[in-house]
C-alpha cells in the first residue's frame, strides 16, 4: 500500500513535468500550427546555460553559481530569448506555410540547436551539484518522497493556476485563446499577430525554463540528448490531448506520465525494458479510437 | 430496387451542429432526367444538405436512399462510388495536378481502367471546352475554368446524380449563360440527375424546371421557377437576410 | 516509337545517365575514400526514394520510415553473418537462423520483402490517421521499434553492433538498386494509384467525393515504400560490414528528410538531386573536419560543424525555396521544340 502511494507520487510528478512541456507545445500548436520539436532543445539550453563551456565533464558552475533566484532568472531569460530567436529567425518567415512543413522546419532547428551546443559544450553529459538539499526524502507518514517531486508537483500546480488566470483574464490570455481557435477571424478583430506568437514563444521559452530546472534538479546531469524525451513525451501528450486544445495538452502530459511511471512500476520485470514502446503504442491506439484527441478543440474540424 | 422509389430522396433530415440546427426536417426527391434547383439564403443549410446526400455529414435524424437503397454510414466515398457525385463551393481541384489528370483521378475512381479514365477525361475536356487546356496545372487555370472543370470532374465518376454546389459563383454574365446552356444539357448527356444550388437565378431560370427553397433549414416550398418567384414567403425570405439584391429575385 | 518510349523514361533515364558516368568516374579513376562517398551517397538515394514514394506522393510526412531500414539490416544480418558467433551472441534467434547460414541474395531479397510485411503492418493502423497526428505517430512508430530492437538482447544484441557481415556492396551495386528504386517510384507515380494518391495530397476531401480510398491509397504507397527502405537497410548493411540500432534512428531521419526537402519532395528528380547535393557538401565539410591542408597550412573546422551547416541549409531551403531545388517537377525531355513544364510533370505523356 505505501509503495503503491509512493509509485502514485512518482507517477504524479512525472506527469505534472510532462504536462508543463505538453502546455508549452500546445500553447505555439494553437496559435500557428507549429509542433515545436525544438521545445526540446531550449530546456537543454537552459540547463546548460548553468555551467561554463567548457569540455570538462564536471564543469564550473555559470548561471549555477549565483544565488538561486538569480540563476532561476538567469536560465528562464535564456531560454525566453532562445525561443524568441528560433520564432523571429525560423518560424516567422514559413508562418503560412503547412503544418508538415512547419514540423519538419522545427525539425531542422531542433538538430541545429543540438549539434550547435555539442560544438561548445562537446557530447558528452557532464554531472552539475546543485540542489543537494532538494534531493533529501521527506517522510510524510511513511512515505518517503524526494523533495524535488514536491517542489515540482508545487511548481506545477502553481503554474497550471496561474496558466488558467493568464487565458481566462488577461487581455493577452484571451488574444491568444482567440488565436487559437480561430486565427484568420481574430486577426480581423484586430488581434496583432506578431505580438500573440511572440508571447506564444515567450511563454513556451518560460516553460522551458522552469522544466529545464525540475530536471537538473532531479538528476544533477546535464545530456544533449536530455530534451528529447520529455518533448516527445509531450508531443504525444498533445496529440492525444488534442490538437489546440491546452486543456487537453496538460491532461494528456499528465496521462502519459502517469502511464510511463505505472508501467514501469507494474511491468513484470523482463518487460520492464520496453516500457516506452508500451506507452508509443498506447498513443497509436487513443489516436485510433479518438483521432481528434481526448478534448477536440473546435479549430481542429475541416468544415466541407 | 423499389420501381415507385427511384431517384435520390431524403426523407425528414435533421443536422444539428452542436446547438446549432442547420436542417431541421428536410424532404428532398431527386429524379432522374431531371435538373432540380436549390436555392435559399446564405446559411439556409444548402452545402450542409449537399454534405448530408454524399455521406459528408451525418443526420442527426432521417435517411437518404439512392434508388430505394439507404445510403446511411456509407462515407463519401463509397456514396461517389455507389453513383452520387458532387462539386464543392470552393472548386477545390487538384492544384498540383493537370486538368485531365484531375478527371482521370474521378474516373479511377469510379472503377475504370486507366486508358478508360483517360478517353473519359478526354470527352469531358471537350465537353465543357477545355480540351485546350489538358495539360495545364489545375492551380494555374482561370476562376471560371476551374468552376467548370469541377463539375467535369464530378461527372466523370458516370454519377447517376451530380450535386453541384453554386457552380456559378464569381462568373460573369457571359461565362454563366454557357453555363446555363452546360447544365441544362447533362441529364441527356449523361442520362443524370442534377441538383443545382445557385444564387444566380438567371441560371437557375434557364436551367431547372422545378425549384426547391430551403430557409433556415426548412422546406420552404417547391415549384417552377416563376411559382417561386410569385411566392411571398419565398420573397420574404431573401429579403429578409442581408443577400444582395438585384441578382437573386 | 522508341523515341516516345525514351521520352516516357526520360524522368529515370535523364537521372540514371548523369550518376552513371559519376559511379564510372569514381570506380575508375577516384582514390578508395571517394569510391565510399560514391557508393554511401548511392545508398542513401535508394533511402531518400523510398521516402519519397510515400511522403512525396502522399504528402504526409513520416518520421518512422528508417525503421524499416532496420528491420532489413536485422534481418539480413541474422541470414548472413558470424555463423560461430551468432548461436551464443543471438541465442534467442529461431534455429532456422541460429544455427544456418543463407546466401546474400535470398538474404537480402527475403529482408527487403520482410521491411515491407512491417510497413503493411504498420500501416494497416498508421495510415487510420491522417495529417499530423499521422506523422506524429509514424514518430511514435519509430521509437517503438527504436525500443524493442535496443532491448531485446537475445535476438539483436541490444544496443551493440553486429559485426562480421559480408561486404559485397560496389559502386555498380549500389548504383544498380538505386537504378531499380527508381524506376520502382517512377512506375508507381504514373500509375493509377500513384496518380490517385497524388490527387489525396492535394486535396483529401476532393479525392473522396472522387470516389478514392485515401486510407488505401496511401497503404499501398507504405507498403512499397517500405520494400524500397528495406533495400536501402540491406546494402548499408553489407556496404559497412556493421549494423546497431541507433544508426536507424533519429540522426539517419534528419538526414534524409533534409535529402527529400532540399530536392524538393513531390518530385523523383528531387529526391535524388537533394541526396547527391547534400552527399557533396557533407562530404566536403567532412573532409574539411578532418583537415584540410590550404597553402601549407593544415586547417579544420570544429567536428559537428557539418550537422549545423546541414541544418542551416534546411532551414534556408524551406525559408527561400520552399518546394525544394527542383521545385516539385521532373526533368523534362530535354530535346524537345518548347513544351511547357507542366506537359512533362509527372510523365503526362
Ligand atoms: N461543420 C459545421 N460546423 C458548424 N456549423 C456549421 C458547419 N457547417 C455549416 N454550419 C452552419 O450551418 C448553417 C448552414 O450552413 P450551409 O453552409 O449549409 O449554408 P448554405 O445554404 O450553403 O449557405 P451559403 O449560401 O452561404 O453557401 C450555417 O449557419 C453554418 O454556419
Ligand atoms: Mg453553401
Amino acid at each position: 500500500m505505501l509503495n503503491f502511494i509512493q509509485v502514485l507520487f512518482d507517477a504524479a510528478a512525472l506527469g505534472s513535468l510532462y504536462a508543463l512541456v505538453a502546455l508549452a507545445i500546445g500553447l505555439v500548436f494553437g496559435i500557428m500550427r507549429l509542433i515545436n520539436f525544438a521545445q526540446g532543445d531550449y530546456l537543454t539550453i537552459g540547463a546548460y546555460a548553468l555551467v561554463v563551456p567548457t569540455a570538462s565533464v564536471t564543469p564550473p558552475l555559470l548561471f549555477g553559481a549565483l544565488p538561486w533566484p538569480l540563476m532561476v532568472a538567469g536560465v528562464l531569460a535564456t531560454c525566453i530569448i532562445v525561443a524568441l530567436l528560433t520564432e523571429r529567425i525560423a518560424f516567422r518567415p514559413l508562418r503560412n506555410a503547412n503544418p508538415a512543413t512547419l514540423l519538419i522546419s522545427s525539425f531542422a532547428v531542433s538538430y541545429f540547436i543540438q549539434h550547435a551546443l555539442m560544438l561548445v559544450h562537446t557530447g558528452r553529459p557532464k554531472s552539475i551539484a546543485m540542489g543537494s538539499s532538494l534531493a533529501q526524502a521527506i517522510d510524510i507518514f511513511g512515505v518517503r518522497i524526494p523533495g524535488v517531486q514536491l517542489v515540482t508537483m508545487t511548481v506545477t500546480v502553481s503554474l497550471l493556476i496561474g496558466f488558467v488566470i493568464l487565458l481566462k483574464k488577461t487581455a493577452i490570455g484571451i488574444q491568444m485563446r482567440a488565436a487559437a481557435e480561430n486565427f484568420q477571424m481574430a486577426r480581423l478583430l484586430g488581434v496583432r499577430a506578431n505580438k500573440v506568437i511572440a508571447f506564444g514563444f515567450a511563454l513556451s521559452g518560460f516553460l522551458a525554463g522552469i522544466v529545464s530546472l525540475l530536471l537538473v534538479a532531479q538528476t544533477g546531469t546535464l545530456d544533449i540528448k536530455m530534451g528529447i524525451m520529455p518533448v516527445i513525451f509531450a508531443f504525444f501528450a498533445t496529440v492525444i490531448g488534442g490538437m489546440g486544445s491546452l486543456a487537453g495538452a496538460a491532461l494528456g502530459g499528465f496521462l502519459v506520465g502517469v502511464t510511463s511511471v505505472l508501467l514501469q512500476a507494474y511491468l513484470p520485470p523482463d518487460l520492464r525494458a520496453f516500457r516506452d514502446a508500451g506507452v508509443f503504442a498506447l498513443v497509436i491506439l487513443v489516436l485510433l479510437v479518438r483521432p481528434k484527441g481526448l478534448i477536440p478543440s473546435s479549430a481542429s474540424r475541416e468544415r466541407v | 430496387m423499389l420501381a415507385q422509389d427511384g431517384g435520390l430522396h431524403a426523407r425528414d433530415v435533421h443536422v444539428a451542429f452542436g446547438g446549432l440546427k442547420a436542417l431541421k426536417g428536410v424532404d428532398l426527391k431527386l429524379r432522374q432526367g431531371e435538373v432540380l434547383g436549390l436555392i435559399g439564403p446564405n446559411g439556409a443549410g444548402k452545402t450542409t444538405m449537399v454534405n448530408v446526400l454524399t455521406g459528408f455529414q451525418a443526420a442527426t435524424t432521417g435517411d437518404v436512399t439512392l434508388d430505394g437503397r439507404s445510403l446511411k454510414g456509407l462515407g463519401p466515398r463509397n456514396v461517389a462510388r455507389a453513383g452520387v457525385a458532387r462539386s464543392f463551393q470552393a472548386a477545390r481541384l487538384f492544384r498540383d495536378l493537370t486538368v485531365r489528370q484531375n478527371l482521370e483521378v474521378a474516373a479511377i475512381g469510379s472503377g475504370r481502367k486507366r486508358k478508360e479514365a483517360r478517353a473519359k477525361a478526354d470527352a469531358l475536356l471537350d465537353w465543357i471546352g477545355c480540351a485546350d487546356k489538358a495539360a495545364m496545372l489545375a492551380g494555374s487555370l482561370p476562376y471560371g475554368d476551374e468552376r467548370r472543370v469541377g463539375i467535369a470532374r464530378a461527372l466523370a465518376l458516370s454519377p447517376k446524380f451530380v450535386l453541384l454546389d453554386e457552380p456559378a459563383s464569381g462568373m460573369n454574365d457571359q461565362e454563366c449563360d454557357e453555363l446555363m446552356l452546360l447544365i441544362a444539357g447533362i441529364p441527356d448527356k449523361f442520362a443524370c440527375g442534377v441538383l443545382l444550388i445557385e444564387h444566380n437565378m438567371q441560371v437557375v431560370m434557364g436551367a431547372c424546371r422545378r425549384v426547391h427553397v430551403l430557409d433556415n433549414g426548412k422546406s420552404l416550398a417547391e415549384g417552377t421557377p416563376a411559382e417561386m418567384r410569385a411566392n411571398d414567403e419565398v420573397r420574404r425570405a431573401y429579403l429578409g437576410s442581408k443577400n444582395t439584391g438585384s441578382q437573386v429575385i | 516509337m522508341v523515341l516516345r518510349l525514351l521520352k516516357q523514361a526520360w524522368p529515370v533515364l535523364g537521372l540514371l545517365l548523369p550518376l552513371a558516368v559519376i559511379v564510372l568516374l569514381a570506380d575508375q579513376f577516384g582514390s578508395i575514400s571517394v569510391e565510399r562517398s560514391v557508393t554511401e551517397a548511392l545508398i542513401k538515394i535508394v533511402t531518400v526514394v523510398g521516402l519519397y514514394i510515400f511522403i512525396g506522393n502522399s504528402g504526409v510526412v513520416s518520421f518512422g520510415h528508417v525503421s524499416f531500414m532496420a528491420i532489413a539490416a536485422y534481418a539480413t544480418a541474422w541470414q548472413t553473418c558470424c555463423s560461430a558467433l551468432k548461436p551464443i551472441t543471438m541465442s534467442g534467434l529461431p534455429d532456422f537462423l541460429r544455427s544456418h547460414t543463407y546466401p546474400v541474395l535470398p538474404a537480402g531479397i527475403s529482408a527487403a520483402i520482410l521491411a515491407s510485411i512491417a510497413a503493411f503492418v504498420f500501416g494497416l493502423i498508421l495510415m487510420r490517421l491522417s495529417g499530423i497526428a499521422a506523422s506524429i505517430s509514424t514518430l511514435a512508430a519509430l521509437f517503438i521499434l527504436n525500443v524493442v530492437y535496443s532491448n531485446w538482447d537475445k535476438v539483436t544484441m541490444g544496443t551493440a553492433s553486429i559485426v562480421g557481415l559480408p561486404t559485397y556492396v560496389t559502386p555498380w551495386l549500389a548504383f544498380a538498386v538505386a537504378g531499380l528504386a527508381m524506376v520502382i517510384a517512377y512506375l508507381f507515380q504514373i500509375s493509377s494509384w500513384g496518380l490517385a494518391l497524388r490527387a489525396t495530397r492535394e486535396d483529401e476531401v476532393a479525392a473522396r467525393a472522387s470516389g478514392i480510398s485515401v486510407y488505401w491509397m496511401r497503404l499501398a504507397a507504405f507498403t512499397l515504400s517500405g520494400l524500397v527502405m528495406g533495400m536501402a537497410g540491406v546494402l548499408h548493411a553489407h556496404f559497412l560490414g556493421t549494423i546497431s540500432v541507433d544508426t536507424f534512428f533519429l540522426s539517419l531521419t534528419f538526414i534524409t528528410l533534409t535529402m527529400l526537402v532540399v530536392g524538393g519532395m513531390r518530385s523523383l528528380s528531387g529526391a535524388v538531386l537533394g541526396v547527391v547535393v547534400i552527399s557533396f557538401v557533407t562530404d566536403i565539410l567532412r573532409r574539411m573536419e578532418s583537415g584540410v591542408s590550404v597553402s601549407g597550412q593544415e586547417i579544420a573546422i570544429p567536428a559537428g560543424s557539418q550537422e549545423v551547416v546541414l541544418a542551416v541549409v534546411m532551414l534556408l531551403v524551406l525559408i527561400f525555396r520552399r518546394d525544394g531545388l527542383t521545385k516539385g517537377r521532373e526533368f523534362a525531355w530535354p530535346f524537345a521544340r518548347r513544351q511547357s513544364i507542366s506537359e512533362t510533370k509527372h510523365g503526362d505523356a
